[in-house]
């Protein structure tokens, strides 16, 4: 791919693939896939997605993703010698979901900014300054060492390590609401049986 | 200094951030400072090329990155300081502090429950058939009280004694060196200082599970032919025989003690050992057709829905299910497994 298009990509899967992230963790959640295992079936479909050529003629990204995902757990599922019932018990119906996501898309832009300040303001102080410095107020890395007086070294190695946090918030986050979500559940669930 | 940087990558730990990530931010941050060299970018190349995994990874970070640019219309255009709330929000580890107040708060109150439960020395904990309880104990120790189970609690100036009568318990024990904490239940003894373990009666004997510490164990009669059991290892105590040999089980007593969460979990278990599991919890019964004998089974299911484990038994491996008030009943199914 060349650059442009690789930036366009790259804006594109921010945009419309990465917002889903939390869905499809929820969907491998409620096939009772395990958390190790969710991090790297999740980790696979990134590295399918970033073999795509072109990704002009995906017009469903939210199902897409999933359709990706959901491959990479079959596979895993057809290597496996025992056959784990309880994942096979949640597939059972129909998978693919709802096609309107029109709607759905307006909401997560509204959320999105919210969300992401939400992230950055989870990160430790030293990081959060720099992190502002070059996302809100678009200093680029060399401006923000001269301004605080630290070296080019050490802003680059904040930014890596507040990027990290961020993506590493950003599946804990997922994963919780979920958690919470299917306890939720569990107790209506209960409750009915009662 | 060095304490520090442990307490941070513990904590990122706990992010589930893993090498592959760390090393694909870094990246990201690298291309952020200026644009590669040639050099660099064919060290980038070989990165990726390098594991199917990188690629994926790079993208991610990329993607999330690149989303960040969003929060630039926070900034109020012309302003050319940073909005002040940036600044402002509360600190983490003061977030950290509150939430550890709160938890205290909540561990006290249990503890409150916990004395007011067990007063009296002695005491009986029964649970009908799907309760799983767990009880604090007098002297600071904790039980968790398996389904369909009955045990004495007993506890003198001198000895803490626990008579269980039928099923299974787990006891996370209080160290006390004076007064030593002994099971009973038929003639098998466990008796441990501080420790955790678990004993199920069996018809003949007990299973014992150890989790932390070392128990000892024996039959009454056998003093002489006492056993240690350590950490992560189980063994069966006969009524008459006294202690059979001691088998490491470290990987299996997280699973077998997956009831403590109100959970089944299996592992290669046959089809029939997997309904005889969820009947010790519920009272509508799962029966299994006796031509089923040979499949084995995976996965983690909640003790009191036997339905959703018929029905994924079902679908796996081609079953019929005949459900009516008082049982579930698996059999082949000629139609479809034709």
């Amino acid at each position: 791919m060349a650059p442009r298009d690789r930036d366009a990509f790259v804006e594109w899967v921010g945009r419309c693939v990465l917002p889903w992230e939390n869905y499809v963790r929820g969907w491998l959640r409620r096939a009772s896939v395990r958390a190790a295992e969710i991090d790297d079936i999740v980790q696979e479909a990134y590295s399918r997605i970033a073999r795509l050529d072109d990704f002009h003629h995906i017009s469903n990204p939210k199902a897409y993703f999933l359709e990706v995902t959901r491959n990479v757990l079959f596979e895993q599922l057809r290597r496996s010698q025992i056959i784990r019932i309880d994942t096979i018990a949640e597939m059972d119906g129909p998978i693919i979901p709802d096609e309107s996501p029109d709607q759905e898309r307006v909401l997560i832009g509204k959320d999105e900014i919210a969300r992401l300040k939400r992230l950055i303001d989870g990160l430790p102080d030293r990081c959060r300054t720099m992190f502002v410095m070059r996302k809100v107020e678009g200093l680029s890395q060399r401006q923000i060492a001269e301004r605080l007086g630290v070296s080019e070294n050490t802003v680059e190695t904040q930014v890596g390590r507040g990027l990290r946090l961020i993506l590493g918030a950003w599946t804990n986050e997922t994963n919780e609401r979920h958690a919470r979500k299917d306890n939720q559940q569990r107790s209506i669930a209960r409750r009915k049986r009662d | 200094m060095k304490d520090m940087r442990e307490k941070i990558t513990s904590n990122e730990a706990l992010l589930g951030v893993n090498a592959i990530e760390v090393l694909a931010t870094e990246w990201v941050a690298r291309l952020d400072r200026c644009e590669p060299d040639s050099r660099e970018s064919a060290e980038l190349e070989q990165w990726l090329a390098q594991d199917a995994r990188h690629a994926g990874a790079f993208l991610r970070a990329q993607a999330m990155w690149k989303s960040l640019d969003r929060v630039q219309i926070l900034h109020r255009p012309g302003g050319d300081s940073v909005p002040l709330a940036w600044y402002q929000t509360v600190s983490r580890r003061a977030m950290l502090r509150n939430a550890a107040i709160a938890g205290g708060a909540g561990l006290a109150a249990a503890a409150a429950a916990g004395i007011a439960f067990l007063r009296t020395g002695q005491n009986q904990i029964a649970t009908p058939v799907g309760e799983i309880r767990r009880v604090p104990l007098l002297d600071g120790s904790l039980a968790a009280v398996n389904t369909d189970s009955e045990l004495i609690i007993d506890f003198k100036s001198d000895l803490r004694e626990v008579t269980l009568q039928k099923g299974e318990v787990w006891f996370d024990v209080a160290k006390d060196r004076k007064r030593p904490f002994v099971v009973t239940t038929g003639d098998v003894r466990v008796r441990a200082v501080g420790t955790a373990f678990s004993v199920r009666k069996r018809e003949d004997g007990a299973d014992v599970l150890v989790t932390e510490g070392v128990v000892e164990t024996w039959s009454a009669g056998g003093e002489s032919e006492k056993r240690l059991v350590m950490a992560g290892s189980r063994v069966f105590v006969s009524d008459i025989a006294g202690p059979s040999g001691v088998v490491p089980a470290s990987a299996q007593i997280d699973r077998t003690l997956a009831w403590r969460e109100g959970e089944i979990a299996l592992d290669g278990e046959t089809l029939t050992d997997a309904a005889a599991e969820f009947n010790r919890y519920n009272e509508r019964k799962l029966t299994v057709d006796p031509s089923l004998t040979n499949e084995r089974l995976v996965g983690w299911f909640h003790t009191n829905e036997p339905d959703t484990f018929a029905r994924a038994a079902a679908t796996v491996l081609k079953l019929k299910v005949t459900e009516t008030a008082e049982e579930i009943h698996l059999a082949p199914d000629f139609v479809q497994g034709q």
